[in-house]
C-alpha cells in the first residue's frame, strides 16, 4: 500500500501482554533472583555467626587484651613480638611440612582407596563403611589412643616390636625430634583419609560407565581412560577436598595438643597450638592468640582464590 | 610389551585387593586397640606392659557408661543436635551449591569464596565472641544454641563439597530440560539431585559426624545435663592428671558405631534406589 | 531511576545489617540474672568427694532459705573450665563461686574480676591454730585478699617402698644418694628409677623448679621484679637432670613427651620407682590399685646443697565480682570453710589434698604413718615463683613453658646447660618487663 505521509502506528510488541502474576513468577525464576534466594540462607547463617567475630578478631590483633576487659590498642606490637619469637620460624617450617605432607598423603591414599573401592567386589559396602571408622571417632579420642599406641613403655607398637625381637630398644616415636613430626602426621592421615576416600568415591560413582566403554572402543588404554575421564571428571572435587582439608589441617589443634603439645623442643609446634598456648593456656593474652591465628590469613585467602579460580568461572568460559 | 586388556584388568584388580587389605589393617589396628582397652579392667590397662588380647575381658566399662552416667540423655541430645543441624545444613547447602554451580548472577564468585573464608577463623578463636552472643540471646545451655553454632560451621563445607559434585554433573542434561520448558527449581529437583544422591549421602555423613563429635562448643556452651552431649560426657573421664581410659574408650566405641551404621544403611538404601531407578550407581 | 547496581548495593547493605543484627544486641542486652547463686565445681578425682561437696552445698542453701530453682550448681571437667571461664568473662557472666589455683587468683584479681574477700579471709584465719603463713601471700593482691585457701597439696617424692625395702635400701636423703639408689634398684627397660615429667607441660616446669631450689636457684627475687634464673644453682640442677637422662640413664626416654598424666601412668604401671607429683596419684590408687597403694610412700624430696624444698599447690575459693548477691556467695564459702565441714571433705579425699588449717594435722587421720611427712612438707613447701609471689608474670612463665623449653634445649638439642639457662633467663626477663610496664 503506498502512502506518502509517514504514519506513526504503534507496533505491537512481539510478546503477549503479561499479567502481574506472570511477571512476578518470571522475576522470581530469573537466574539472579534465584541465585540470591538460594544462597541467602547459607549466607545469613554464616555472616550472622562469623562476620562480626571475625572483624572482632582482626581488631584484637592490634590490642593487648584479656578476657572481660576492653583491649588496649598497641598497634603492631603483637606482630613484632611474634616475629621476634625464636619459635616463629620453626613453626612456619613445621606448618609447611605438617600441612603439605598431611594433605598430600591423605589425597594420594584417599584417591587410591576410592579407585579400589569403586571396583566391583563382594561386600564392598561393608568395606566402605569400615574404612569410615577413623572419621567417626572424635579427633580428641583418636589422638589419645595413638598417644598411647606410641608410648615408649606401654605402647602397642613398641611392645609388639620388642616381643617379636624386631628391635632391641624401644623407639621414642614422640620424644625423638626426628620422628615426632612424622608420628603426628601419621595420626592426621589415619584420621583424615576417609574424608578424601569417600568424597572421591562419590565422585567416581557419578561417572557413567558408557564413557569408559566408548573410550575403550576408540582404543584408549587404561591409563588414558584414567587421565582423560576419571581425573578430568574428578577435578572439581579434588579442588574442593584439597581446599577444605588444607584449611582444617592447618587450623586443627587436637593432634599436636594431645600427642606432643608442640614438643620435643618445638619440633611439632604449629600455629594453632601456639595460638592456644597464648590465648587459653594460662597466659590468656587474647590479642596474641588472635595474631597467631590470623597471621597467615592473607596467604590462605590468596591460596583459596587461585585454587578455586577455574571452578568459579562463569559458565560460558568453561 | 603391552598387556592385553584382560590381563591389565586382572592386574589392576589384584593390586586393588592388596591395597584394600593393607588399608583395612591400617584402619583396624588402632581401632582394635580402642576396643581392647574398653574391654580391659583398669588394672590391666595400667599393667606392666601392653597386653595384646584382654586377659580378663569385662563389660564393666560399658556398664559404667550406661548406668553410672546420664549417657542416654547425652545420646538423645547428641542425636537431636546432629540431626537438626545436618538437615538444615544440607538444605541450605544444596540450594547454595546449585546457585553457585549453575546460575549466573553478580557477586557469585565473591559469595562463594566468602563462605569458605570464614573457615580461616578457627573455632578456638571464634567461640569466645559467639559465647557472648549466645549468652545475651539466652541460647547457652540449650540444644537450639548448639544447633545454630554447628550450622555456622557446617554450611560452608557442605556447600562447597556439593558444589564440587554439581560441577561434575554434565550441564547438557539440565539444558535439555530447560529447553523443554522446565524451570530451574524443577531442574534441580528432578535431574541434578537424583544424580548427586550418592554425593549427598556422603555429605550428610560428614556433616553429621562433625556435629556428633564436636568438642569445644559442646563444652563451653552448655553447663547442665539437659543440654550436654556425648562429647561432654567424655570430658568427665579426663580429670587433671588421671584419665579413666576404660570408660573413655567404651564411650567412644558406642558413639562411633552410630554414624557408621547410619552410613551403611543410607548407602544400601541409596544404591538400591539408584539401581531400581535405572541410573548407574 | 535506580540502576541494578544501586539496588544490589542497597540490598547488600540491608542484608549485612540484618545478618549481623544479633550482634548489636550483645552490647545492649544485659543477661538478667534470675539465679541467686551460681557455682562451678571442678570435678575432683573422686566421685564421693563431688557428692559430698554437693551435699554441703544443698545444706547451705537450705539453711540460707534459698530455693533449689534459684541456684545453679555445675560439675565441670577440669580441662574444660578455662575456656569456659574465659568465654564467660567476655560475656560478662562468670560464676559466683569457683575453685581456683594461685595463678588464677592473681591473674583474675589483677584484671579486676574477683571480689574482695578480706573479711572472709580474716574469719578463716581466726580459727584456732590458724593457717600456714606461706599460703596467705598468694591470696593477696595489693593488700587485699581475693581468695580463700581451702586445699593444699605438697609434691612429695612418691616412692615404691616395697622395692626399697626388698633391697634393704634407705630412702635417699640427697640428690646424689638418689642417683645411686636409682642406678642400683632399677631394672631397665622394664623398671626405671625416676619419672619426672619432661614434656612441654606445667608439671615439667614444676618438677624442674623443685630441683632448682634444692641447688639454690630460683626464678625471681623476693621483690618480684628481678629475674634470678641464671645462677650457678640453676645450671647445676639442669646439669643434674641432663646427667640423669644421658649419663646415668635413670629417666625413661619417653619422659620427654609425657604430659601431666604421663608420670602418673608410668608409676601406676609400675614402670618407675620415684615420681614427683602432687598426691593425686596416691589418692587415686586408694580405689583403683590397693596393692600399689599399700606399698607407696610419700617421702620428702631429697636435699641438694641448698636444702630440701617441696613444691606445693594451693587451691582457693574465688568469688567473682559480677554478682548481685555477694553475701550469698560469701556465706557459701564460709560454710565450706567451717572446720567440721572441711575436715569431712578432706578425709573423704583420702590424701588428695590437705586442709590449710594447721590444727587439723593433729587429728588421727593425719597422724597415719603414710602422712607423717605432710606437715613438715607443708611448712617448707613453696610455689613456683618462690621467693617471689605468684603473679601474672610468673603465671605467664609457667604457661609458656619457659623452663620446659629450657630442658628440651639441653636434652633434645644438646645445648650446654649454661646456654639454655641463659636463654630461659632472657625470656623470663622479657615477660616480667612486659608485665611491669603494664602489658
Amino acid at each position: 500500500m503506498a502512502t506518502s505521509t509517514p504514519v506513526s502506528i504503534p507496533i505491537p510488541s512481539s510478546r503477549p501482554a503479561l499479567s502481574w502474576q506472570e511477571r512476578v513468577q518470571r522475576f522470581l525464576l530469573r537466574d539472579s533472583t534465584l541465585g540470591y534466594l538460594f544462597l541467602f540462607p547459607a549466607l545469613l547463617i554464616v555472616l550472622g555467626l562469623v562476620a562480626y567475630p571475625f572483624v572482632n578478631a582482626v581488631l584484637m590483633t592490634f590490642q593487648e587484651k584479656t578476657a572481660g576487659a576492653p583491649g588496649r590498642f598497641i598497634g603492631l606490637a603483637n606482630y613484632r613480638e611474634l616475629l621476634a619469637n625464636p619459635v616463629f620460624w620453626q613453626t612456619v617450617w613445621n606448618m609447611l611440612v605438617y600441612t603439605g605432607l598431611g594433605v598430600g598423603l591423605k589425597f594420594c591414599i584417599g584417591l587410591s582407596m576410592a579407585l579400589v573401592l569403586n571396583q566391583e567386589r563382594f561386600c564392598n559396602n561393608l568395606f566402605r563403611s569400615f574404612l569410615l571408622i577413623p572419621w567417626a571417632i572424635p579427633t580428641l579420642i583418636s589422638a589419645l589412643n595413638w598417644r598411647w599406641i606410641y608410648d615408649d613403655a606401654s605402647g602397642l607398637i613398641n611392645n609388639v616390636l620388642v616381643r617379636f625381637n624386631l628391635i632391641e630398644e624401644t623407639i621414642s616415636w614422640l620424644s625423638d625430634p626426628n620422628l615426632a613430626m612424622f608420628s603426628v602426621i601419621a595420626v592426621v592421615v589415619w584420621q583424615g583419609t576417609p574424608f578424601f576416600t569417600m568424597a572421591f568415591l562419590a565422585g567416581l560413582q557419578a561417572i557413567p560407565r558408557e564413557l569408559y566403554e566408548a573410550a575403550e572402543i576408540d582404543g584408549a588404554s587404561i591409563l588414558q581412560q584414567f587421565w582423560y575421564i576419571t581425573i578430568a571428571r574428578l577435578r572439581p572435587i579434588f579442588i574442593t577436598a584439597v581446599m577444605l582439608s588444607t584449611i582444617w589441617t592447618s587450623s586443627g589443634i587436637q593432634f599436636v595438643y594431645i600427642l606432643t603439645n608442640g614438643g620435643p623442643a618445638d619440633r611439632t609446634q604449629i600455629f594453632p597450638m601456639l595460638s592456644f598456648t597464648y590465648a587459653l593456656g594460662g597466659a590468656q593474652r587474647l590479642g596474641m592468640g588472635a595474631t597467631v591465628s590470623l597471621f597467615f590469613f592473607p596467604v590462605l585467602v590468596i591460596f583459596i582464590f587461585f585454587l578455586t579460580r577455574r571452578m568459579l568461572r562463569e559458565r560460558g568460559e568453561e | 610389551m603391552t598387556l592385553s586388556m584382560t590381563t591389565s584388568r586382572r592386574l589392576v584388580k589384584g593390586v586393588g585387593n592388596v591395597l584394600l587389605l593393607l588399608m583395612l589393617l591400617w584402619t583396624a589396628i588402632p581401632f582394635y586397640w580402642m576396643v581392647a582397652t574398653s574391654l580391659k579392667p583398669s588394672k590391666e590397662i595400667y599393667g606392666y606392659e601392653a597386653t595384646l588380647i584382654p586377659q580378663n575381658p569385662t563389660l564393666a566399662n560399658y556398664a559404667t557408661i550406661l548406668w553410672d552416667t546420664p549417657y542416654m540423655l547425652f545420646l538423645r541430645n547428641s542425636v537431636t543436635v546432629a540431626v537438626a543441624s545436618t538437615l538444615l545444613s544440607i538444605i541450605a547447602a544444596t540450594l547454595g551449591a546449585y546457585a553457585i554451580a549453575r546460575l549466573n548472577f553478580p557477586g557469585r564468585a565473591l559469595m562463594a569464596r566468602g563462605l569458605v573464608v570464614t573457615y580461616l577463623v578457627p573455632g578456638s578463636l571464634l567461640f569466645i565472641p559467639l559465647f557472648a552472643l549466645f549468652s545475651s540471646l539466652r541460647l547457652t545451655d540449650s540444644l537450639t544454641g548448639l544447633t545454630l553454632a554447628y550450622l555456622g560451621a557446617d554450611v560452608p563445607f557442605c556447600t562447597w563439597l556439593l558444589l564440587g559434585y554439581f560441577r561434575s554433573v554434565p550441564v547438557e542434561l539440565e539444558e535439555a530440560a530447560l529447553v523443554d520448558g522446565c524451570n530451574r527449581i524443577s531442574a534441580l529437583i528432578r535431574i541434578v539431585l537424583p544424580l548427586a544422591l550418592p554425593a549427598i549421602v556422603v555429605v550428610i555423613f560428614f556433616s553429621f559426624t562433625r556435629a556428633w563429635n564436636e568438642f569445644l562448643y559442646a563444652h563451653v556452651f552448655t553447663s547442665t545435663n539437659q543440654a550436654r552431649t556425648i562429647t561432654t560426657g567424655l570430658a568427665n573421664f579426663m580429670n587433671e592428671d588421671v584419665f579413666f581410659w576404660g570408660p573413655l574408650m567404651a564411650s567412644t566405641i558406642i558413639s562411633a558405631i552410630l554414624p557408621v551404621a547410619m552410613f551403611l544403611i543410607l548407602q544400601r538404601g541409596v544404591v538400591q534406589g539408584l539401581t531400581l531407578g535405572g541410573v548407574k550407581g | 531511576m535506580q540502576t541494578r547496581r544501586n539496588i544490589l548495593r542497597q540490598a547488600g547493605t540491608a542484608a549485612a545489617l540484618v545478618a549481623t543484627s544479633p550482634w548489636w544486641l550483645v552490647r545492649r542486652a544485659h543477661a538478667a540474672r534470675d539465679k541467686k547463686l551460681i557455682v562451678w565445681s571442678g570435678a575432683t578425682l573422686a566421685p564421693q568427694v563431688d557428692k559430698l561437696l554437693k551435699e554441703q552445698f544443698d545444706a547451705y542453701i537450705k539453711q540460707a532459705g534459698i530455693k533449689e530453682s534459684e541456684v545453679d550448681y555445675s560439675v565441670l571437667g577440669t580441662g574444660q573450665i578455662t575456656p569456659k571461664l574465659i568465654a564467660s568473662l567476655e560475656a560478662g557472666n562468670p560464676p559466683d563461686v569457683m575453685r581456683l589455683g594461685s595463678g588464677s587468683v592473681q591473674l583474675y584479681a589483677s584484671q579486676g574480676h574477683l571480689l574482695d574477700v578480706t573479711d572472709l579471709f580474716e574469719k578463716v584465719q581466726s580459727v584456732p591454730g590458724g593457717l600456714f603463713p606461706y599460703f596467705l601471700a598468694d591470696a593477696m593482691y595489693q593488700g587485699k585478699a581475693y581468695g580463700v585457701p581451702h586445699q593444699v597439696s605438697p609434691w612429695p617424692l612418691i616412692t615404691r617402698m616395697d622395692i626399697l625395702e626388698a633391697a634393704k635400701v634407705e630412702p635417699p636423703k640427697t640428690w646424689d644418694e638418689f642417683v645411686e639408689v636409682c642406678k642400683k634398684l632399677q631394672k631397665p627397660p622394664k623398671l626405671t628409677g625416676f619419672g619426672p615429667c619432661l614434656g612441654l607441660h606445667n608439671d615439667t616446669d614444676n618438677n624442674v623448679m623443685n630441683m632448682i631450689w634444692c641447688y639454690g636457684g630460683k626464678l625471681v627475687e623476693a621483690d618480684n621484679k628481678t629475674v634470678a634464673l641464671h645462677s650457678k644453682g640453676t645450671v647445676q640442677a639442669v646439669q643434674l637432670i641432663a646427667d640423669m637422662y644421658n649419663k646415668h640413664k635413670i629417666i625413661p626416654k619417653g619422659a620427654i613427651s609425657w604430659d601431666n598424666t604421663g608420670n602418673n601412668k608410668a608409676y601406676q604401671s609400675r614402670q618407675v620407682i620415684f615420681v614427683l607429683n602432687p598426691t593425686s596419684i596416691y589418692a587415686h590408687l586408694a580405689e583403683s590399685d590397693k596393692e600399689l597403694y599399700d606399698v607407696t610412700a610419700l617421702l620428702p624430696v631429697p636435699a641438694g646443697p641448698a636444702g630440701a624444698v617441696e613444691e606445693v599447690t594451693i587451691g582457693y575459693y574465688g568469688l567473682f565480682r559480677h554478682n548481685p548477691y555477694p553475701e550469698v556467695a560469701k556465706g557459701l564459702v564460709e560454710y565450706y570453710m567451717k572446720p567440721e565441714n572441711l575436715r569431712v571433705v578432706m578425709e573423704e579425699g583420702d590424701g588428695r589434698w590437705g586442709p590449710p588449717y594447721k590444727q587439723m594435722y593433729e587429728s588421727d587421720f593425719w597422724k597415719r604413718p603414710a602422712f607423717q611427712h605432710w606437715r613438715p612438707m607443708l611448712e617448707r613447701g613453696r610455689q613456683f615463683s618462690h621467693p617471689g609471689t605468684t603473679n601474672p608474670a610468673s603465671g605467664e612463665v609457667l604457661a609458656t613453658y619457659v623452663i620446659a623449653r629450657m630442658m628440651h634445649r639441653v636434652l633434645v638439642e644438646n645445648w650446654e646447660a649454661e646456654k639454655a639457662v641463659e636463654e630461659a633467663h632472657k625470656k623470663a626477663v622479657e615477660i616480667y618487663a612486659r608485665h611491669a610496664a603494664g602489658g
